[in-house]
């Protein structure tokens, strides 16, 4: 079981690999070929043509494609994304910047939606048809259909501008801004570190309505499918088996059937947090979140490839190791699985 | 800046000063004391209009050689750090998050009042508004118009309407067949609604106006009687033997108060039987269309480097060489491929003209010849950049080119 196992891992991380540099590739050549300008974005519109051609001969644009893609390569290769036009920074720093206030609030909206939509999704099924499940399905339809972007305008007039609840836009008050040095770049986690318990319970209330509103976009799909998920559980044999012998319909839906349905839940789970990872841009530019959605889009705007081929080739990474992981997962939670190894 | 050959050179280069004679022009004269000579190629006036533009600043060279890297005289660590001698020192500059400016104990005029000056980047504008409603933020910028109208009148709250000397412009390629016919270009100018589209749609951001200078400047004529004459323009398209009409295209930068003009315009011009194709995209795509003379309706923006005649009007009118081998894009007039070479001669004169009123007497004159010549880059609305403040902020006053002096100002701390 051993051996195989490492030689399937070996061709999942071959399979990552390959998808990754293809990945690479699309990205690179689309970034190209699109008619942005970013000399015009560094140089400004008024530069004489000497200026002009000098930046871009400093970009390498003049050189062609597939030289370009090679040294890009060759930078890869050295753990170098090149520099970002708009920032003057390495891509490396800016995205090492802009990653950890995804990762945070994504990790936040994944958990609330999970610790949510799953029981409610359960509960739906299990009291299919009633009220219960009726307003299941609404509040799923709801968080499926309405945009992000109405939801967080919404919600900034109700509970900050209105009730005072939540704070505002960025992750803390701009009184706060600075005060915590950046160790693990989640603030929640830095401002505890450093024992700077106002900053966090600031942080907190910021970070906490683009959560939620995240986390019910993510909640609805989540609900929909657990609900699915169970009703084609709830009519097999061996639920109907338990319940003949006097088990109670929680306990058939924990013990017996959300069993049963881990594998497909664990592949829901991991493409919603990686849809949340990859950077909600609207929530991001809703509530001025500088994470690397928000860090993508104004480098699109501006043409600034290197930054857009990095953001991309990570944003892919983590999607693909997300689903690697689902696979693994997969292995450990589907005793058939494993039996067939075995 | 000038040795690196970097863009914002160009500003000083054009009037003589280069990497190989600015050792020679500038020196430190004492420990407070900087001394330019001039390149001979301008005046002292418009030197220090020049220099006014924030293109270069006396830095610490002590400090910043230290962190001299590959010869670059310090340049990468200074995008992140500070080493002048202003009111304020940089903190943390984090490109579209935030800019946190700490007040200079040690400034020649006394500490600033304000400990600490934040800026932040919120690209949302009714988010801006919620901000600045709840007391979050002092200051708002770039809202859109319908958030700023909620600020009209309000209690506690005053909009300033900063002018920037600059205008939203019809750029027409004068390559094109049609063009490069004066008549049809005076057609267009009387295809436009200036004042419906003034009151529609640019409300604070714009007031109308067709010649190049505002109309508050010095030295400044009428704006000429170009106004919505649908009959008039119908008769001009005819005369320049096309009363039929034809078709262009428009291209514009998706972003407000630009493409709701675009569409104003692309209406009116129907009635005189132009259609006009509307073709929207990004800054990067619509300025590289600019300067490869790659369209034939376009709406730029322009800003006056300085707020005087001169500086709202020399990008209006100086074209040397509108061959296409010049290639030379970063000029205004040129992307229009419109030739102009009596303007430009007038341009240059005048810029070397010392008396002020001699150098005011020819840019009069050469107003009226911009209009007389059917602009091929129309000036259509004087540019503002309308912001909002709470009234607890005093002494802010907007300036043109986002160079406010912040030292000056306070904030009452209760209500």
């Amino acid at each position: 079981m051993k051996e195989l196992s490492v030689k399937e891992l070996a061709r999942r991380v071959g399979h990552l690999a390959v998808s990754l540099f293809i990945l690479l590739c699309v990205t690179f050549v689309i970034g190209r070929i699109l008619p942005a300008d970013p000399v015009g974005a560094i140089v400004g519109e008024l530069a004489d043509p000497a200026a002009y051609a000098a930046m871009r001969q400093k970009l390498g644009l003049d050189l062609p494609i597939y030289q370009q893609f090679l040294i890009y390569l060759n930078g890869l290769a050295h753990g170098d994304f090149g520099t970002a036009v708009l920032t003057g920074n390495p891509v490396s720093s800016d995205l090492a910047q802009a990653f950890p206030a995804t990762f945070e609030l994504a990790t936040l909206a994944i958990l609330i939606s999970t610790f949510v939509g799953v029981p409610l999704g359960l509960t739906a099924a299990l009291f299919r048809d009633t009220f219960i499940d009726k307003i299941a399905r609404i509040v799923a339809l709801v968080g499926h259909s309405i945009p992000v972007f109405w939801f967080g305008i919404v919600g900034l007039v109700i509970f900050y501008a209105g009730l005072n609840w939540v704070g505002g836009p960025g992750r803390v008050d701009v009184f706060y801004e600075g005060m915590v040095t950046p160790q693990t770049g989640l603030l929640l986690v830095d401002s505890l570190l450093q024992g700077e318990t106002e900053i966090f319970w600031n942080a907190l209330g910021h970070i906490i309505l683009p959560a939620v509103i995240l986390a019910y976009a993510a909640m609805a799909y989540i609900t929909r499918m657990t609900r699915s998920f169970t009703l084609e559980q709830l009519s097999q044999d061996y639920v109907i088996a338990a319940r003949a012998k006097g088990v109670g319909p929680a306990r058939t839906v924990i013990g017996h059937v959300l069993p049963n349905i881990a594998v497909q839940l664990i592949t829901i789970l991991a493409i919603s947090y990686g849809g949340l990872l990859e950077g909600a841009v609207v929530t991001e530019i809703v509530f001025s979140w500088p994470g690397i959605g928000q860090y993508m889009t104004n480098a699109l705007m501006i043409g600034d490839m290197n930054a857009v081929v990095a953001a991309t080739i990570i944003i892919g990474f983590i999607f693909m190791f997300l689903n690697f992981l689902a696979d693994i997962a997969y292995a450990i939670f589907d005793p058939r699985t494993r039996e067939a190894a075995q | 800046m000038l040795k690196l050959d970097q863009a914002a050179a160009a500003n000083l280069k054009r009037v003589g000063y280069t990497k190989d004679n600015i050792d020679q022009l500038v020196k430190a004269v004492d420990d407070k004391t900087v001394r330019i000579d001039l390149s001979g190629e301008v005046t002292s006036e418009l030197l220090l209009y020049r220099l006014a533009m924030v293109i270069a600043s006396v830095v610490d060279s002590v400090e910043v050689q230290k962190h001299v890297a590959n010869d670059d005289y310090g340049n990468a660590w200074l995008r992140t750090h500070s080493a002048g001698s202003g009111p304020f020192t940089l903190n943390r500059w984090a490109p579209n998050e935030l800019v946190i400016l700490e007040a200079n104990k040690n400034y020649v005029a006394g500490a600033p009042k304000m400990r600490r000056v934040i800026v932040r980047h919120v690209p949302e504008s009714q988010v801006e508004r919620l901000m600045l409603e709840r007391g979050d933020i002092d200051i708002a910028s770039a809202m859109t118009a319908s958030d700023l109208a909620t600020f009209d009148n309000k209690k506690g709250f005053e909009i300033q309407r900063v002018p920037t000397g600059g205008f939203y412009v019809l750029s027409m390629n004068a390559g094109n067949k049609y063009l490069s016919n004066p008549k049809v270009r005076e057609a267009i100018a009387y295809g436009i609604d200036y004042k419906g589209i003034e009151k529609t749609i640019m409300g604070p951001y714009g007031r109308a106006r067709t010649v190049p200078v505002p109309e508050n400047f010095e030295y400044a004529i009428p704006s000429p009687d170009w106004h919505l004459d649908v009959a008039k323009a119908k008769e001009l398209l005819a005369e320049a033997g096309f009363k039929d009409g034809f078709t262009l295209s428009l291209k514009t930068i998706a972003q407000t108060p630009r493409i709701d003009l675009a569409t104003a315009i692309q209406a009116s011009l129907g009635q005189i039987g132009i259609k006009v194709d509307i073709q929207q995209g990004n800054g990067s795509d619509i300025i590289a269309a600019h300067r490869a003379r790659n369209f034939d309706l376009l709406i730029p923006q322009t800003g006056a480097y300085m707020p005087n005649v001169l500086g709202a009007m020399e990008q209006f009118a100086s074209n040397p060489d509108n061959s296409l081998e010049a290639n030379n894009a970063g000029n205004f007039v040129w992307r229009s491929a419109w030739d102009i070479p009596e303007l430009t001669a007038l341009t240059a004169k005048a810029s070397l003209e010392a008396d002020p009123k001699k150098r005011g007497e020819i840019y009069v004159d050469m107003q009226k010849m911009f209009v007389d010549q059917k602009p091929a880059v129309l000036p259509m609305f004087e540019r503002f950049e309308p912001i909002v403040l709470n009234d607890k902020v005093q002494g802010y006053v907007g300036h043109p080119n986002q160079t406010t002096r912040l030292e000056g100002v306070t904030k009452a701390e209760t209500d």
